[in-house]
């Protein structure tokens, strides 16, 4: 499922909810107008912990900090991918999440479904 | 000490036959308390619960979402008169920022070997607010056997039969399957007990019939195969979820006692009813549990899917509306595209829409709920159906010698209730 993508460059461990050992797929590239994409991939099996859609604030947030990226220059893309499965809802997706930061935090996420097209355009930029 | 045990009550669902079965939770955390404890346990489905009873401390534990609104209010009634209440549980972990608002404390997490320590948190008032054993998986060998003897065994008999005992002989999944959650609570990795372990509670288990509330056995074949062996010499008979479904396997299971299992039907293909069939061939029975609401659902194919379960000789089946629980795939998916209107706990029972479907309208999913009910049970009632099952089980019990016959002193109660019972006709 994960072998070859592009969308993951590493993983990254973090503590989820509870504290739960947690870990997602990571890319983080650079956009235009000095924004940066991050990509945080849901691994399903193999995270044992929370799951970045229930834990995308707060990821959010530690990321931009360990990375030097100011809250309005984000692009947040949480993305499932292709299980392999015949069930459709373990096919791959792209959700583009806004947030409001709340001056410390980022909170509230908004999701967005977007193609795969659209991560494309984002990644080349 | 006096420790109040609760388990909260909820509402049934409506057009199904209500079986009250001696719940697991309650009794396996009753296990991991210290022998100085008083337990007082009260299962709120069966008994009225006294609140005025006095009691030093109250274990809430509940199992269901669709329990923890009951479970908030009786804290909230043992608080106010001071009494300190500790949640613990499954839907405790699903549900536990907002618990905490009706909490001393929660424990989350399994609390074999650390409840030494609560209490005497509690005894030198410094009861912590979050006891988070998430991470923190006890040795699964600590496990067992579950203090059964806090149940009021007499409350879980139906006209004088009893019902089946609940055991657990794992813990954890491998799966991660959308609709559920037990990854979260579990762990992912699947921690079977010690085979020597398993049975020595099985023997203290003194019903005859039980269900095996593994969330799959199905995670390690050798080990399946050896608790099967294992089971044999006991003569129990016993329901389950998922066998693994290699014949050797399924031999054992039905040498060891397997009287039926819960299979989930998805489709109308030729797997399952092939699966179905491999079941039978061993002599064991199968309770179709088919989900409701899937985004891969029409209408079509779920009236399709109620025509084929009644052509593949399923012996039970068991609708259930898809529900998106937190912590699993169906909660963030749904979260996401912003299609879940109800968030009231009490309708998180799997018989009520709580979000909006893909391919139909809520309503119209809640009509094809109830028609897959009424459909599947049309020619023969849920009751007819599980007294065939039940005879099966008779039947192979008679064989064995093992059959014993209806308590005639609670024939004319259900779960503590006085009901009628009609007698055929000679």
């Amino acid at each position: 499922m994960l072998n070859n993508s592009k969308y993951l460059d590493k993983i990254y461990h973090y503590k989820g909810e509870w504290d739960v050992d947690s870990q997602c797929g990571l890319k983080i590239s650079p956009a235009k107008d000095g924004k940066t994409v991050i990509i945080a991939t849901e691994l399903y099996d193999k995270n044992p912990g929370t799951s970045v859609t229930q834990w995308n604030t707060n990821l959010a947030t530690v990321l931009c900090r360990e990375n030097g990226i100011a809250p309005d220059k984000l692009i947040f893309i949480e993305h499932t991918p292709d299980k392999g499965s015949k069930l459709a809802f373990y096919n791959e997706t792209f959700y583009k999440v806004d947030f409001e930061w709340d001056g410390d935090k980022f909170i509230n996420p908004n999701w967005k479904k977007i193609s795969k097209d659209t991560v494309e355009n984002l990644l080349k930029e | 000490m006096k420790f109040k045990l609760i388990y909260p009550k909820w509402e049934k669902l409506e057009g199904q036959t209500t079986f009250n079965l001696p719940p697991h939770g309650p009794v396996v955390f009753a296990a991991t308390l210290p022998e100085y404890v008083d337990i007082d346990f009260v299962d709120e489905n069966v008994e009225p619960l006294n609140l005025d009873d006095p009691c030093d401390f109250v274990g809430i534990s509940m199992m269901l979402t669709t329990q923890i609104k009951r479970g908030w209010e009786i804290a909230d009634h043992y608080r106010q008169q001071g009494v300190k209440v500790m949640f613990g549980g499954i839907s405790t972990m699903l549900h536990a920022e907002e618990t905490l608002q009706h909490a001393d404390a929660i424990f989350l997490g399994e609390s074999e070997g650390r409840m030494e320590k609560v209490l005497d948190d509690w005894r030198n008032n410094r009861l912590q607010k979050v006891y988070n054993f998430m991470n923190n998986r006890p040795d699964i060998a600590l496990v067992g056997p579950a203090r059964r003897d806090i149940l009021n065994r007499d409350l879980y008999y139906h006209k004088g039969v009893q019902m089946v005992d609940l055991f657990h002989a794992s813990r954890g999944c491998q799966f991660s399957c959308y609709p559920c959650a037990v990854s979260y609570l579990g762990g992912r990795d699947f921690r079977p007990r010690p085979i020597h372990k398993a049975i020595e509670e099985l023997e203290t288990i003194e019903n005859n019939r039980l269900f095996i509330v593994d969330n799959s056995l199905a995670q390690n074949t050798e080990w399946e195969k050896e608790l099967f062996k294992a089971m044999i010499p006991l003569k129990k008979k016993w329901c389950s979820h998922t066998i693994e479904d290699k014949p050797e396997v399924l031999e054992l299971a039905a040498k060891a006692g397997a009287w039926y299992v819960y299979q989930a039907v998805f489709d109308t293909s030729d797997y399952i009813k092939n699966r179905i069939k491999q079941y039978h061939d061993f002599g064991i029975g199968v309770e179709g549990t088919i989900l409701l609401g899937l985004d891969n659902q029409t209408e079509d194919d779920i009236l399709r899917l109620i025509d084929f379960l009644l052509e593949i000789n399923l012996d039970l089946a068991e609708f259930t509306v898809l529900t998106p629980f937190p912590h699993t795939k169906a909660w963030d998916d749904m979260v996401k595209e912003k299609r879940i209107f109800n968030f009231n706990w009490n309708d998180y029972n799997a018989g009520k829409v709580v979000f909006q479907p893909k391919n139909m309208s809520a309503e119209r999913l809640q009509e094809l709920y109830h028609y897959a009910w009424d459909t599947f049970y049309k020619d023969e009632t849920q009751n007819q159906k599980m007294f065939n099952l039940f005879r099966k089980v008779v039947d192979k019990e008679l064989e064995e010698g093992t059959y014993r016959s209806r308590r005639m002193d609670l024939a004319n109660t259900s779960f503590g209730r006085k009901v009628e019972r009609k007698v055929a006709n000679l």
